[in-house]
């Protein structure tokens, strides 16, 4: 298993570090799968973060100059670590003037990745900081559990074909509806499903607050598109893309 | 008094009194009715007995012909690094040493298991004013001793608090001792004619100091805090000690890690620094010197004020280190224990983990049955008799083998508690005043009874 990869762009590696922090908001512990044209943050203990997931996903070619790996075997050319995701926003951030930075998976005792960073200081000569983050290589017989989720057909009540996404919160005492008007629908996958649908029914769903606050508050940078699927009373799906990076969150209904 | 008490009622105001009218009518006050110490007793429900009190005072003055004081004086910009000064050394330990003398006013500190001692020395020329005087005594054949004043860092940081707040407000400051009633009394004179005074007990005691042949050793480095201010970005607060590597190359600052092999481990961080970025940069002997991260935080948050280069001498690993600040005004050092060499290091993780476990229960037990004296003179260093895996004070550690006080008299230590104290029975009864509970940082206070109690 080998992994390389270089960043030499100061506004790639801003860009990188932004992801990471966002990653370390959302998911404490998280899963980075890396294969030949992909990086991926998957989050999908669903017992230990009450049910939320997320997928991440970054186009290597974006942001690496260098970019080189070699995953277990040939047929399964991918590898899954597991690490802390603070660890890895927090060595970034010491990056933040660097010349250049690599990382690279080593084995120093145990394995690690490696974050080895160039920096230019006032005298002119460079130091060289470098953090190795611990992490657990997640075997091949667990990779099933890691795939990317398949996006239901959703029904949109409470937000409907029409555009109207109302976000309500009911308590004892008060009850709050927020009504958005006129935004998009994308257009659905299968023809079916859209014609069966009255444009007019909202499909609803009744999510934990906190999860919802946890996933709008890791937001870094204000995505250049956003969507919102809801399966009604299940799950709702949040799909946001900035630029080159795409994140989906998966908060599950309450019962 | 009675009246005073009215008057506020009617105004409504804040409890306590304006103090700077009142201040020194009532002090007067005070006196004649036996001094603050009685009242406080009375506040703890202890027999105040102010008659023997004032008899025990009469009797100091009678055997005391001039007790030793300290008084100086400093503007508002020396304030903050006095301030700075007294907050690094809090990071060593929980009490603080004035000691002044002809070189200055030097304030000292020794952690509890003696693995760090730090001591400011301020010149004479860094205060406005800057008097001190030995006391001599009629008894005890006339022997000249300092003010041998120990303070809590508890008591004397809160006063130095909010820095920057006090070299805006703060026109000048004014600290001077009051021997015969133990205390230490801070002035500070701000803007718009406000005084705030801080009467803080001290506990008679000598200071320790250690004397650190910074000269001999092999390796010093000599580099702007800023640049080191740098390298502990990288690690993370909960990091307990850092390891400085040099060859006459480079120097690398790394994060000490104990060896494990799960997730939770945390972040091994290094950094690489060239020879040029140093003021001064000799290397006698290649070596790894392994020391506790917190004191080290300290010395920098104090030369942050000074602006000064931090000299770092060191030799090999279980020889202390020193960490100094020299400046015209100031001089500043920090000792430091680092961890011995084991001969076993060359061995697998596993292996060095349990011979340290070993040593450190040898240590605990030789420490047990070797009492806690200091004694020997000719001190060249602190030195650590064994390498427990951690030197940070909160796990029992070093064994000293002797620390030189200042003063000629065999060395006293003093614990938390009373500890023993010379001679005279005046003496020991004002330690028995100025014992723990009384170490309370107390606004200069003008009232009865009932309005401390509302306050």
């Amino acid at each position: 298993m080998k992994f390389r990869a270089k960043i030499v762009d100061a506004a790639c590696l801003n860009h990188f570090t932004r992801v990471s922090n966002m990653i370390a908001k959302l998911a404490k512990t998280c899963t980075l799968r890396i294969s030949p044209d992909k990086l991926n943050f998957i989050l999908s203990d669903k017992l230990a973060s009450g049910g939320v997931s997320m997928w991440c996903e970054l186009e290597q070619e974006n942001f690496f100059s260098e970019f080189q790996m070699e995953g277990i075997s040939a047929a399964n050319n991918e590898i899954y670590l597991e690490l802390t995701s603070e660890n890895l926003s927090r060595a970034l951030k010491t990056a933040q003037n660097a010349r250049a930075l690599k990382i690279k998976l080593t084995n120093k005792h145990y394995p690690c990745l490696t974050v080895s960073i160039e920096l230019l200081s006032v005298s002119s000569s460079s130091r060289i900081v470098t953090h190795d983050i611990p992490v657990k290589v997640i075997p091949r017989r667990l990779w099933k559990d890691l795939q990317e989720p398949t996006v239901p057909d959703s029904d949109i009540i409470e937000a409907n074909l029409n555009g109207e996404l109302n976000l309500k919160i009911e308590t004892e005492l008060v009850c709050v509806t927020t009504h958005f008007k006129d935004l998009g629908n994308p257009p659905l996958a299968s023809e079916n499903a859209s014609q069966a649908r009255n444009p007019e029914q909202m499909a609803e769903v009744h999510i934990d607050i906190r999860k919802l606050l946890q996933f709008l508050a890791g937001q870094q940078a204000n995505p250049t598109k956003a969507v919102c699927n809801i399966v009604n009373n299940k799950i709702v799906h949040f799909d946001l893309l900035h630029e080159d990076v795409s994140l989906q969150y998966f908060i599950p209904a309450l019962s | 008094m009675k009246n005073e008490v009215r008057r506020r009622l009617l105004y409504g105001g804040p409890q306590r009194p304006f103090y700077a009218v009142k201040r020194n009518s009532s002090l007067g006050k005070r006196r004649r009715r036996g001094g603050v110490k009685s009242r406080s007793f009375e506040k703890r429900g202890q027999h105040p007995g102010t008659r023997g009190r004032q008899a025990e005072a009469r009797l100091a003055t009678r055997l005391v012909r001039a007790p030793a004081m300290l008084k100086c004086g400093m503007g508002g910009s020396q304030v903050k690094v006095f301030g700075k000064a007294i907050q690094a050394l809090s990071r060593v330990s929980d009490e603080l040493w004035l000691d002044p003398s002809e070189k200055g006013l030097a304030l000292r500190s020794v952690n509890s298991c003696r693995s760090a001692y730090g001591c400011v020395l301020f010149s004479p020329v860094f205060f406005q004013q800057y008097q001190w005087s030995t006391s001599v005594k009629m008894n005890d054949n006339d022997t000249i001793s300092n003010l041998n004043c120990k303070l809590g860092m508890k008591s004397i940081l809160p006063i130095f608090k909010c820095l920057n707040s006090l070299e805006r407000n703060v026109e000048s400051c004014k600290i001077f001792t009051r021997s015969d009633k133990c205390k230490v009394v801070i002035q500070f004179f701000c803007r718009h004619g406000i005084k705030r005074t801080h009467n803080v007990c001290f506990q008679e005691s000598q200071p320790l100091q250690v004397i650190f042949e910074k000269s001999t050793c092999s390796n010093t480095l000599m580099i702007q805090p800023r640049v080191l201010a740098e390298a502990i970005v990288l690690f993370t607060s909960s990091q307990e000690e850092v390891t400085l590597a040099v060859t006459p190359f480079n120097v690398c600052i790394k994060s000490s890690n104990e060896e494990s092999m799960d997730l939770t481990s945390s972040v091994h961080s290094e950094m690489f620094v060239g020879p040029d970025e140093f003021d001064f940069f000799q290397i006698g002997v290649d070596t790894e010197i392994t020391f506790c991260f917190k004191e080290l935080k300290g010395m920098l948050i104090f030369s942050e004020a000074t602006h000064a280069p931090i000299s770092i001498h060191f030799d090999f690993p279980g020889k202390p280190m020193a960490l100094s600040i020299d400046d015209m005004l100031l001089e500043a050092n920090f000792i430091l224990a680092t961890l011995a060499d084991e001969p076993s290091r060359a061995s697998s993780p596993q292996s060095l983990c349990l011979s340290q476990k070993r040593k450190r229960s040898d240590l605990i037990r030789s420490n047990s049955k070797a009492g806690k004296n200091v004694t020997s003179k000719a001190l060249e260093h602190i030195s650590r008799k064994a390498a427990p895996k951690r030197l940070c004070p909160n796990e029992t550690l070093t064994d000293i083998s002797a620390l030189e006080n200042c003063g000629s008299p065999p060395l006293k230590r003093v614990s938390g508690d009373v500890g023993e104290v010379p001679a005279s029975s005046v003496r020991r009864a004002e330690e028995v005043l100025a014992s723990p509970c009384l170490r309370k940082a107390r606004f200069y206070n003008a009232g009865s009874p009932s309005t401390l109690s509302r306050g």
